[in-house]
């Protein structure tokens, strides 16, 4: 008779979700990551616990209300050492949509060490499970068990099925070379994810995804779409990374080229929107400050 | 509908002692709105008693203090009730310091809440509430919310954003911080 | 009579979001109720007066994930009412569209729960491997399986194409069978029937006197559906019946829903077929005048109810709502009355209460 094998099979690791005031997206979500097959912790050689004391990961979701904090916080404590601290959501990553109340205390680290944060509002049933894939290893490294499980053998696996679900609204995407610089983007964003910094090289575009709803409205009213929305729901990460996740771009000022003053170029994308097609004498107007456009076409400054 | 608002507004002239009008208005569907100013904050309770009388229903009570009515000197109530489908907006005007005003609470069970909330949003004392405790706010944030912590909460929240950015700001390439 | 008081949690009640209950009990049988409420509050209303009419529309639709899409659409009416713009007409049905298919999906979490407390785990999964069919269909055509970000001032930000039209139609032609089965399932399967038939009863007195509203209202006998009584956007050209039911228990709530989501299919098809051509929105930034306004809609759960007071700049004097669930937690005074402790997670479910919504 052959031996059984030496090595204990590896126990499942336990999940225990907080719910710290969220609008219950990523709740609903989570509870298809139990009850749908497709998106099965199981697969990750998780299981979920009904108490705090029988856990090894936590899953945070919500804000952190002010009168949700104690009662999350004896929770966490419930909880054994070791431990892997998931942030699900970018309410508790950022505070996302509802960071300016009176009534929210969060980001959640400022109150207890977070390990991975997965951005979303709410995150796909997929990236939960990458996020939560993720702190599964880590929680087996930090107790010592040097063999993978075999769901987790090969790297590729973390990140679910590698197809995209079709049409999904994930990460943003600038492209500066579009943008007009009339920053309707930063207006209507109801996250506070987008910011626009003036230096004397140029205008600084930055979204941070950990604060963006992912809602598109951005791109919605963005003239010359700028702004796209990107089927990328892939952003699950380490703690350390939670403020490397964003988008930048510059749109670089221009010498006008007649009196030599600084002035933002009009994007193609602008001159496309408002004429159709270019001409080359529209072209022309592009790097031409508004004086001097003034000029060009009226021949003379209207006073 | 003529008969309708004939009613309505008898209904309730007759309840508070006076001559009330209301306005009516109807939207591209064809859905009615009413809307009412009663000249005192009292007269709510025998307003609320006509509106039991037509068989309606409390549907929401919203207290606000717009900027032009402060410079008036007054804050100001709206009770919101369903007329099978109609919405009657009843409002009333108080004034910004000590204001009082009768609970219906023995008239509109479901009064209850909407009472407790805004009792905690607003400077409003509510008099014959059944139980006028705390319904959503914290212990801790002071009372009367919405009066008293928007300056604060413009400080302190302008605060985390800007604690955030700049942790994002000072670990990518464009600090922003260029301008001398 | 000796009572004693208990405290039980979002853990003991079965609810995803944190709520708690003091309940009045004599030995095993409630006798009051006190709901503690606020641990969702977010000062939504607050936030709300210091963003713009644009960032209303996000924040609002993160109010609560199951009804997302009803507060941006309401909240877009009031807007849109204030100032005098009428969305176009195709924009009325695609509005219509995203509402019915956050109500069947909304009606089926909720049959879900219910399973899932009554123990019937295999009922459970099934139920939610139905509502993942409305799951795919509202990423593939809105992007995301819960914030739909359909609604824009003046109109949508969605189109139908003749392939994902003819995509939602397929879909739709896929929930009938499953949703004729799960109703013939709750209304005859003998243990379910055990568990909720005569459990938590509401009369129709009651309901009208506790005010309360939607499904809860509906399985009271109450015939009030706002789609009905105060037509918007594309209903007052759709054909339907107010699901209602006379029995006022758990049973009758669950059946106005499987009901409701049936219709709903039937609502989405109509929309397809009536929908005309044309633009998906209004004027893109329009000014937005000084005003007041009332917009009603009939949520999953019921009225939906905004007021909003506008005084020429682009951010809201006042923004006041007021969600269904905020009607129904009362009248669970008299629904849990004389039931046993252990009836408390099934009954509360039954008014398919939310959270979030409630304390905002
Ligand atoms: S991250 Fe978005 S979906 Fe998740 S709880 Fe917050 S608002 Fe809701
Ligand atoms: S998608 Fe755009 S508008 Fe929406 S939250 Fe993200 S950055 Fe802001």
């Amino acid at each position: 008779m052959e031996a059984l094998p030496e090595n204990d099979p590896i126990p499942p690791v336990r999940l225990y979700r907080i719910n710290a005031g969220s609008c219950n997206g990523c709740d609903v979500e989570l509870a298809t990551t139990a009850s749908v097959a497709r998106f099965d912790v199981e697969r990750w050689g998780c299981r979920y616990s009904e108490s705090p004391a029988d856990a090894d990961i936590v899953l945070i979701t919500g804000p952190l209300t002010v009168r949700v904090r104690d009662k999350v916080l004896r929770l966490y404590g419930e909880v054994s050492e070791p431990k892997v601290t998931v942030a699900v959501g970018v309410c508790p990553i950022s505070g996302g949509v509802f960071r300016d109340s009176y009534a929210v205390v969060g980001p959640i680290d400022r109150y207890l060490p977070v390990d991975i944060n997965v951005p979303g509002c709410p995150p796909h049933p997929r990236a939960l499970g990458a996020g939560i894939a993720k702190a599964a290893t880590l929680w087996r490294e930090r107790c010592g068990y040097t063999q993978p499980s075999p769901e987790l053998a090969s790297p590729g696996n973390y990140d679910g099925d590698a197809v995209a679900p079709t049409g999904l609204r994930g990460k943003m995407r600038f492209n500066a070379a579009a943008c007009v610089g009339c920053r309707m983007c930063e207006h209507v964003c109801a996250g506070g994810a987008i910011r626009f910094d003036e230096t004397d090289t140029g205008l600084h575009f930055t979204l941070w995804h950990n604060s963006c709803a992912f809602c598109g409205l951005c791109s919605h009213y963005c003239p010359t779409k700028a702004l796209s929305v990107t089927d990328e729901w892939q952003m699950s990460h380490l703690q350390e990374d939670k403020y490397r996740l964003v988008e930048q771009g510059v749109v670089s000022f221009v010498p006008c080229t007649d009196c030599g003053s600084i002035l933002l170029p009009v994007a193609p994308e602008l001159l496309r929107v408002a004429y159709r097609e270019t001409s080359r004498e529209i072209e022309r107007l592009k790097t031409l400050c508004p004086e001097c456009r003034q000029k060009q076409s009226i021949g003379g400054i209207r006073r | 509908m003529m008969e309708f608002k004939k009613k309505v507004s008898e209904m309730i002239s007759l309840w508070i002692g006076e001559e009330v009008a209301v306005e009516w208005r109807i939207d591209i569907k064809g859905v009615m709105t009413g809307w009412c100013r009663l000249q005192e904050g009292t007269l709510i309770l025998p307003a609320a008693e006509a509106v039991a009388c037509l068989e309606g229903r409390l549907s929401m009570i919203t207290a606000y203090l717009s900027e032009q009515a402060k410079l008036k000197g007054v804050r100001e109530i709206s009770f919101h009730f369903d007329l099978n489908g109609t919405t009657l907006t009843l409002s009333i005007e108080l004034p910004l310091e000590g204001a009082r005003i009768p609970s219906l609470t023995h008239i509109f069970r479901n009064a209850d809440w909407n009472e407790r909330e805004f009792m905690e949003l607003y400077d409003i004392q509510v008099v014959g509430h059944p139980d006028p405790r705390r319904l959503f706010l914290d212990k801790s944030i002071d009372p009367a919310a919405f009066e008293r912590l928007i300056p604060y909460s413009t400080f302190s929240n302008g605060a985390n954003s800007k604690a955030l950015w700049e942790k994002v700001m000072a670990q990518n390439n464009h600090t922003g911080k260029e301008i001398p | 009579m000796s009572t004693s008081v208990i405290k039980l949690g979002p853990h003991q009640l079965a609810l995803e979001e944190p709520m708690y209950f003091r309940v009045e009990v004599d030995g095993e049988i409630v006798v009051g109720l006190d709901v503690l409420a606020g641990y969702v509050h977010r000062g939504m209303e607050h936030l709300v007066m210091k963003r713009n009419f644009y960032q209303n529309i996000t924040l609002l639709e993160r109010l609560c994930s199951l009804c997302s899409n009803s507060h941006p659409s309401t909240f877009c009416t009031a807007v849109e009412e204030v100032a005098g713009i009428r969305i176009p007409a195709r924009a009325e049905y695609l509005r219509a569209i995203a509402d019915e298919i956050k109500r069947i999906s909304s009606h089926l979490f909720n049959c879900a729960i219910i399973a899932h407390i009554i123990g019937q785990t295999a009922l459970f999964k099934t139920v939610m491997e139905i509502r993942e069919i409305m799951q795919d269909t509202k990423e593939s055509i809105y992007g995301n399986r819960m914030d739909l970000a359909a609604n824009c001032i003046g109109g949508v930000r969605y189109d139908l194409t003749p392939e994902s039209a003819a995509y939602l139609g397929k879909q739709m032609e896929r929930m009938k069978g499953p949703l004729d089965e799960l109703y013939r399932t709750y209304a005859t399967d003998q243990a379910i029937r055990t568990r909720t038939e005569g459990l938590g009863i509401l009369s129709k007195p009651d309901a009208v006197n506790y005010a309360v509203v939607g499904p809860v209202a509906r399985a009271s006998g109450i015939v009030y559906d706002v789609r009905k009584k105060n037509p918007y956007g594309a209903y007052d050209r759709l054909r339907f019946e107010v699901a209602t039911e006379q029995g006022g228990d758990v049973r009758a709530r669950a059946m106005v829903r499987l009901r409701e989501a049936r219709e709903a299919v039937s609502l989405i098809e109509q929309c397809l077929a009536d929908m005309p051509p044309g633009a998906i929105y209004a004027d893109t930034l329009p000014e937005i005048p000084a005003g007041e306004t009332i917009a009603k809609s009939e949520a999953p759960r019921g009225e939906l109810i905004y007021y909003l007071k506008t005084d020429g700049t682009d951010m809201p004097v006042r923004l006041k709502w007021r969600v269904p669930s905020y009607m129904n937690w009362d009248a669970l005074q008299v629904m849990l009355k004389g039931h046993s402790v252990a009836d408390i997670p099934l009954i509360v479910n039954s008014i398919d209460p939310c959270i979030s919504c409630t304390d905002r």
